[in-house]
């Protein structure tokens, strides 16, 4: 569903992706994490067409980005942390504008449906200035998937959302895995990703450092089963120097 | 904790001048402020300095009182009015609890520190000196611009004075009113004492008028000569100068024709300001929980306006019903004529339309007498024609429901499975329909009046051929106006960006003279094989068939240049999109 091959992106000589290289397929949800500048939001932006790669080759269920972008784009979503909305549109009114960018045929019951799982039916008609953030986020979510997109692309996802949203964000993605999209979710927390992704890719300077499923890479990172989560794998696999031990307060004094 | 305050006043001004210094090695920048440089001092600079010194010359040096009037007393009092409307507004309009504007990052570090109530005052008023400073500059080179005489640093002076002192009063009256509220008094009751105090003096003033001056006649108003006649004699004698004396002190010194008398006029002036200054200090009011929301308020403005959101930053926005239903099937890029329409909706405000009307009035009444406009139809044809020529050439400046509105969305723009001719498309079609359909407008309005009036060789014919013509032809042109503010914006995207990075000031100023220009000349290579064609068909049809049929028939040819030329300007225009590397610019 989503193939990519020696993706680079250079800004100057400034190499922010290297040579890269994946695939995901439909039902997978892939982590894709790694430090602060190891190039995850640019492989993203390349992967949803918004900048240009300097080298490589990108297919969206099939069409390749470049060369036949406009089929490839509607395979796709692209949910990002800081929710773009337009000022001036209502809640209702944003859903009705993506439907016919998207041509998506009767769209209400779609729309209505998503409204209702986000708990944003009752704030049809307001505009984004009325919204708080973690609304915000949400009508970005539903604008998102208001077209079924079989390839959804997350830069975390979860930042802004209450508890609930949090729950019904995972759940959310599991479901739309379950029928059939491919998935990447960029986030730095290891948590979720570890709790909802089936495989990983770690990123570090612009390179891949590992991919696989969580398994595998639990095998090369750890030296017996069981020993490392996610987040000890991933400070391994940057090598980075372990964290220092939690603070205790020390109970004989008083 | 002055000297705390002038720390972080002085480095906060000399760290920002050193940015904007360094970013001159950019060449958007250095372009921009060299333009805007030569463009200030052209226009306001020299005059400031560079006064002739031949006596007839139109720029020569010469005392204040020479661009008065023999009795200063007429331009005191005027002043002395405007600054008690102002006043009165400050006074009647405030709803909310005072609240001295900070910064969020002042709000988190003064206010939990140990400075006092009295400290936070004087930091607000020491932080206010740099705004007014610079406004002082802009109203003394443009007021030294514009003819206003006598030595520039007494005109400087004198608009501090006038400037400090109102925003000594604004504080001062912020406070009182609050007080108010803190004694349940309404804002209505406040709102009616006001306006009762203010009938009151204008009772007084209009009793004497009445009493004093000959009983008025329509004549005396018929024209506004002698409406200023009038005026003058009320605003020099009777109770009114009286009355208005507190604001006379505050104006004098701007208007004192040297030095000395300068001198002599500052000293009122600085005891009422030192008045306010007890006043404002002593006011025993609890500003701060309102300074932290209005703190907070105004981050989220400079928020919004640094990212391109203009319409956010302003006053809140209402929901807009759509223009027509948008159904999810059919060509996509009517998704972006929409939105665009809608956002173009909110622009289109009653206070606009206000403006709108106040500007017409004013228009109609000095046409009035003009000559070939002795009518009111004349005069609403003649008005008609000339918006729709500055529909024409500004609309395309003030409607920016396009690219320009969009670019810190395009990322946005870029997800859409949409094509670069197709958003290109979308994104300029509101502005230019909706000025199309102004423009037709006030043409059906000028050739409505321009008919009845016609005679000779402009026969109603031809005034009607002028009209349909115009119509034919204006479509095309609007897109090609559109297009050309576009284009720029996507070949010189970080020219255009809005942020931190922005330009400012001279740069800005600067940048937008270079674009002007730049857009002005690209407009007029648009029209020339437009108007070759124009030209080549009218004067081969005049020869057959006359020129009432000459017009439409050449408007009509020009216009299918137009749209070829609007064609290809959209294919450019996507073109110009799709090669937009966000990356590189750095926008999204």
């Amino acid at each position: 569903m989503i193939e990519v091959q020696g993706l680079t992106k250079l800004y100057g000589e400034f190499v922010a992706v290297n040579e890269l290289s994946f695939s995901v397929q439909p039902g997978e949800v892939m982590g894709l994490v790694g430090p602060n500048g190891a190039g995850k939001t640019t492989t993203l932006r390349c992967l949803a067409g918004i900048i240009p790669p300097t080298r490589g080759a990108i297919r969206i269920c099939g069409s390749d980005l470049a060369q036949d972008p406009i089929p490839a784009k509607k395979q796709f979503a692209f949910l990002t942390d800081e929710p773009r909305l337009f000022d001036y549109l209502t809640v209702w009114q944003h859903l009705n504008f993506v439907a016919r960018i998207y041509q998506v045929a009767n769209y209400e019951p779609i729309a209505s449906s998503l409204l209702a799982e986000l708990e944003l039916a009752d704030k049809r008609d307001k505009l984004p200035g009325e919204l708080s953030r973690g609304m915000k986020q949400k009508l970005a979510i539903a604008c998102g998937l208001l077209h079924s997109p079989k390839v959804i692309y997350f830069d975390e996802p979860l930042t802004g959302l209450d508890p609930f949203g949090i729950r019904r964000m995972k759940d959310s993605i599991l479901k739309r895995a379950r029928g059939g999209a491919a998935i990447i979710i960029s986030s730095h927390l290891l948590h979720l990703v570890e709790e909802i992704c089936s495989h990983i890719l770690i990123l570090k300077n612009g390179r891949k450092v590992i991919n696989g499923t969580l398994a595998e890479i639990t095998q090369k990172f750890s030296q017996q089963p069981g020993d490392a989560n996610l987040e000890e794998i991933f400070f391994r696999a940057t090598s980075e120097p372990p964290a220092p031990p939690p603070i205790v307060a020390d109970a004989t004094k008083t | 904790m002055i000297s705390a305050l002038f720390y972080l006043q002085f480095h906060s001004v000399k760290n920002r001048l050193t940015i904007r210094l360094k970013r001159l090695k950019q060449p958007k920048y250095l372009l921009g402020a060299i333009v805007g440089g030569l463009y200030f001092y052209f226009y306001f600079f020299r005059f400031l300095f560079a006064r002739s010194a031949r006596p007839g010359h139109w720029n020569a040096a010469r005392p204040m009182t020479d661009a008065l009037p023999p009795d200063p007393i007429f331009y005191e009092s005027l002043g002395a009015l405007i600054l008690f409307v102002i006043v009165f507004l400050a006074w009647f309009f405030p709803r909310k609890r005072a609240a001295l504007a900070f910064t969020e990052a002042e709000v988190a570090f003064l206010f939990p520190a140990p400075v006092g109530r009295r400290g936070l005052i004087h930091f607000k008023l020491l932080r206010a000196q740099l705004g007014i400073l610079f406004t002082v500059l802009i109203f003394t080179l443009l007021s030294g611009r514009f003819g206003a005489g006598g030595h520039w640093l007494t005109r400087a002076a004198g608009w501090w004075v006038i400037l400090f002192a109102l925003n000594l009063h604004f504080i001062g009256s912020s406070f009182a009113l609050t007080m108010l509220m803190d004694h349940g008094i309404s804002t209505w009751k406040r709102r009616v004492a006001v306006i009762g105090l203010a009938l009151a003096a204008l009772g007084v003033v209009g009793a004497w008028a009445v009493r004093e001056f000959p009983e008025l006649k329509t004549a005396n108003l018929a024209n506004l000569d002698s409406m200023i006649g009038y005026l003058k004699q009320v605003l020099v004698s009777g109770p009114l100068p009286y009355l208005l004396y507190p604001f006379r002190l505050v104006v004098k010194p701007y208007l004192a024709p040297d030095g000395l008398a300068f001198l002599g006029a500052l000293w009122p002036a600085l005891l009422l300001m030192a008045t306010h200054y007890w006043w404002v200090i002593r006011s025993d009011v609890a500003f701060e929980e309102a300074s932290v929301e209005a703190s907070q308020k105004m981050a989220e403005k400079i928020a919004a306006v640094r990212a391109g959101k203009m319409g956010a930053a302003g006053k809140k926005l209402k929901s807009k019903r759509p223009p027509f239903a948008l159904h999810p099937g059919g060509a996509p890029f009517v998704a972006l004529f929409w939105k665009n329409l809608i956002s173009a909706g909110t622009a289109f405000t009653t206070r606009t339309w206000v403006i709108l009307a106040m500007v017409a009035l004013v228009m109609g009444f000095s046409l009035l007498n003009s000559p070939g406009a002795s009518t009111w139809p004349a005069v609403m044809g003649m008005m008609s024609g000339i918006f729709a020529i500055w529909a024409l050439l500004l609309g395309p400046q003030i409607m920016r429901q396009d690219f320009r509105q969009d670019l810190p969305q395009a990322d946005l723009l870029k997800l859409y499975p949409l094509r670069g001719w197709q958003i290109a498309l979308g994104e300029i079609l509101a502005p230019a329909v909706i000025l199309t359909g102004v423009q037709w407008l006030l043409l059906i309005l000028a050739t409505t009046c321009g008919v009845p009036l016609s005679r000779g060789e402009f026969s109603a014919g031809l005034v009607l051929a002028i009209g349909a013509s115009a119509a034919v032809v204006l479509p095309a042109l609007n897109l090609i106006s559109l297009i050309i503010p576009n284009a720029a914006v996507l070949l010189f995207p970080s020219w255009f960006q809005t942020g931190k990075d922005a330009p400012h000031g001279i740069e800005a100023t600067g940048q937008r003279l270079i674009f002007a220009l730049g857009q002005f000349l690209a407009f007029i290579v648009a029209l020339i094989p437009a108007a070759g064609v124009w030209a080549g068909f009218f004067f081969f049809v005049k020869y057959l068939a006359g020129v009432v049929l000459a017009v439409p028939v050449a408007s009509v040819a020009a216009a299918l240049v137009l749209a070829l030329e609007a064609g290809l300007g959209v294919m450019l225009l996507g073109w110009l999109f799709g090669r937009l590397d966000l990356s590189a610019e750095q926008l999204a």
